[in-house]
């Protein structure tokens, strides 16, 4: 019980790690919120759900769901976020109004009902570890989430890219004094975001469900991860996303009904003792 | 203007009016804070939530009756406001609003999980109209118009002294600059604290009146939709100014009930006038007429000339 529990909390953890890391990221850069994020990951499962429905192949779903949030990412920085850089209240309200519409649409086209995406028979069946019988699915996505946290680890320290990420989350201004072109850096880190929060809408949506107002529910534990985590820290998002996991986990099986009560601790603490959150530099 | 109105109207105008003088206190508690700190709060509609919700318990358990479940409500949400104040002190702007965001959800969610106390999704429904101190009955919809209207009066005018008193010019000196604020040898946490349990204050009592008026009292009254309604309104009046915020508030009761009888999903088109207002005239409604009457007054000035 307390294994399959610490599990399923490692599982939401990987899982809001997979959201939170790009949301991370382009807050850092961009120093803007992007509320769009809950509504890219419902998106991506949507989508996940329905390319998965006609090719019959998981993978492919996961791909597609990926590319197709990236371009309306795209879409959204090059169009919208660019005419209004530099006033973060703005863009951030742009983001908003995006979230409802992208989210009333999706109730428009694929309705109210919630759907689940079926788990590829390849990853069905379970795994016995100790005396616990670890769904094999869980064992993937700690698995994928540890592939894009090692990809993306080296991406940052060690290509040129990455130290240019790394020098504008840090100080954008000097950084395009130096001659980089910062806004195809927004945009790319943005978009990345994008394709980010696409697949994990995908295989969120295989492990949790796709329905209306997951992404308000995901966006608001994403957020969370930011906070405690700090803003534009690496290593932040990932204690961020496991203490915000294992207190989901824990919480859902001893206290049920209390058990978002508990997620407000974690934040008053961080907020009280370390407002910037425990491993952020960035002030607001 | 707003006092003769019934007696032109049937009670479906009534209904309406009424319905925008609660969101519309929900719409100034979110106003106060936009346009005199710079702070976009969406849990505005917490402190509406949690009195509403304290009042349809008491009175459903029959524990307490009208002012005293009133009185419980307002000073509840206070206390839970102190707390919440004290947690987004630090933090402005985008931060703000996120964690605001973020803190609201938690406040939603607990709401529709805490099935025991709050009844889950159904909520908590019976909630009757008071005597009120036994003179008039507040069930008839024209004397509940004069009652809300005096409270929503009253408010608006407290607010505007606050404003326009020393207080005021203080929030807006930490809206402009903080720092020079505290160099200055003001104590700007404690500023920005009593200017947010001001704005929780005028939300609470538009939650006494929702519980009372609709009966109800639902978790998607205090759902991120009611609080993006709220910010919209507030924006599309012109978020610099009380009046703005009431405007906003009619225009977007109206357009709401006009689209909710031709289709369910009116809250895409409300997003999209969101998103244009928004690119094109950040300032609102208040914003524009302030154009045309300065333009106004160029021209009547070059034409006196």
């Amino acid at each position: 019980m307390l294994l399959m529990t610490f599990i399923n909390g490692l599982t939401i953890a990987a899982l809001l790690f997979i959201m939170a890391v790009g949301l991370n990221l382009s807050f850092g850069l961009l120093r803007i919120v992007n509320l769009t994020h809950g509504s890219f990951y419902l998106l991506g499962g949507y989508i996940g759900l329905y390319v998965y429905k006609a090719t019959e192949s998981w993978i492919f779903g996961i791909v597609a769901a990926g590319i197709v949030v990236a371009i309306i990412a795209f879409i959204e920085e090059f169009t919208l976020l660019r005419r209004v850089r530099g006033k973060p209240t703005l863009e951030t309200l742009i983001t908003l109004s995006l979230a409802i519409i992208i989210s009333d649409l999706l109730i428009v086209i694929w309705g109210g009902n919630p759907k689940t995406i079926k788990i590829p028979e390849l990853l069905k069946g379970y795994v016995t570890l100790f005396d616990a019988n670890v769904p094999i699915y869980n064992i993937f996505i700690f698995c994928f989430a540890c592939f894009i946290c090692l990809t993306l680890w080296l991406i940052l320290q060690k290509t040129k890219i990455g130290m240019i990420i790394r020098a504008g989350v840090d100080n954008f201004e000097i950084t395009s004094t130096l001659g980089i072109n910062i806004q195809l850096v927004f945009t790319l880190v943005f978009t990345a975001a994008g394709f980010l929060a696409g697949i994990g809408g995908a295989i969120g949506g295989t492990y949790l469900m796709v329905a209306p107002g997951e992404d308000w529910r995901i966006l608001t534990y994403t957020l969370l991860v930011i906070i405690i985590g700090g803003m534009g820290s690496f290593g932040g998002t990932i204690v961020g996303s496991i203490i915000i996991g294992m207190i989901f986990s824990f919480g859902n099986v001893y206290v049920p009904q209390f058990s978002l009560f508990l997620m407000f601790a974690p934040v008053a603490i961080t907020l009280v003792i370390r407002p910037k959150g425990l491993f952020g530099r960035i002030t607001s | 203007m707003l006092s003769i109105a019934p007696n032109f109207g049937n009670t479906f105008i009534i209904i309406v009016l009424i319905r925008i003088m609660y969101y519309g206190l929900l719409t100034i508690a979110f106003s106060f804070l936009a346009s005199q700190l710079g702070l976009f709060s969406l849990m505005v509609p917490v402190a509406f939530g949690v009195s509403g919700y304290t009042i349809a318990i008491l009175e459903t358990k029959n524990i307490l009756i009208f002012p005293y479940s009133a009185l419980v409500g307002i000073i509840l949400a206070l206390i839970i406001s102190t707390f919440l104040g004290v947690m987004v002190n630090r933090s402005k702007g985008t931060y703000f609003l996120m964690l605001t965001l973020v803190l609201g959800q938690l406040a939603y969610a607990i709401a529709l999980q805490w099935v025991s106390l709050t009844k889950g999704t159904t909520g908590i429904t019976g909630v009757n109209r008071p005597y009120l101190l036994n003179i008039a009955n507040l069930e008839s919809n024209i004397l509940f118009y004069y009652f809300i209207l005096v409270v929503f009066i009253i408010c608006i005018i407290l607010l505007y002294v606050l404003i326009n008193s020393s207080f005021g010019v203080k929030l807006r000196g930490v809206r402009e600059s903080e720092s020079r604020m505290i160099m200055l040898g003001y104590n700007t946490s404690l500023i920005k604290w009593v200017a947010f349990m001001v704005s929780s204050f005028v939300s609470s009592i538009g939650g006494i009146f929702f519980v009372y008026f609709i009966g109800v009292m639902n978790p998607d009254a205090i759902s991120l939709n009611a609080s993006v309604k709220v910010m919209i309104a507030s924006i599309f009046g012109g978020i610099n100014s009380i009046i703005g915020a009431i405007i906003g508030t009619g225009i977007i009761k109206i357009v709401e009930i006009v689209l909710s009888g031709i289709t369910q999903r009116y809250l895409l088109i409300i997003g999209v006038m969101f998103l244009i207002v928004i690119l094109l005239a950040p300032n609102g409604i208040m914003g524009i007429a302030e154009r045309i009457s300065k333009f106004g007054t160029r021209f009547f000035k070059k034409n006196s000339k």
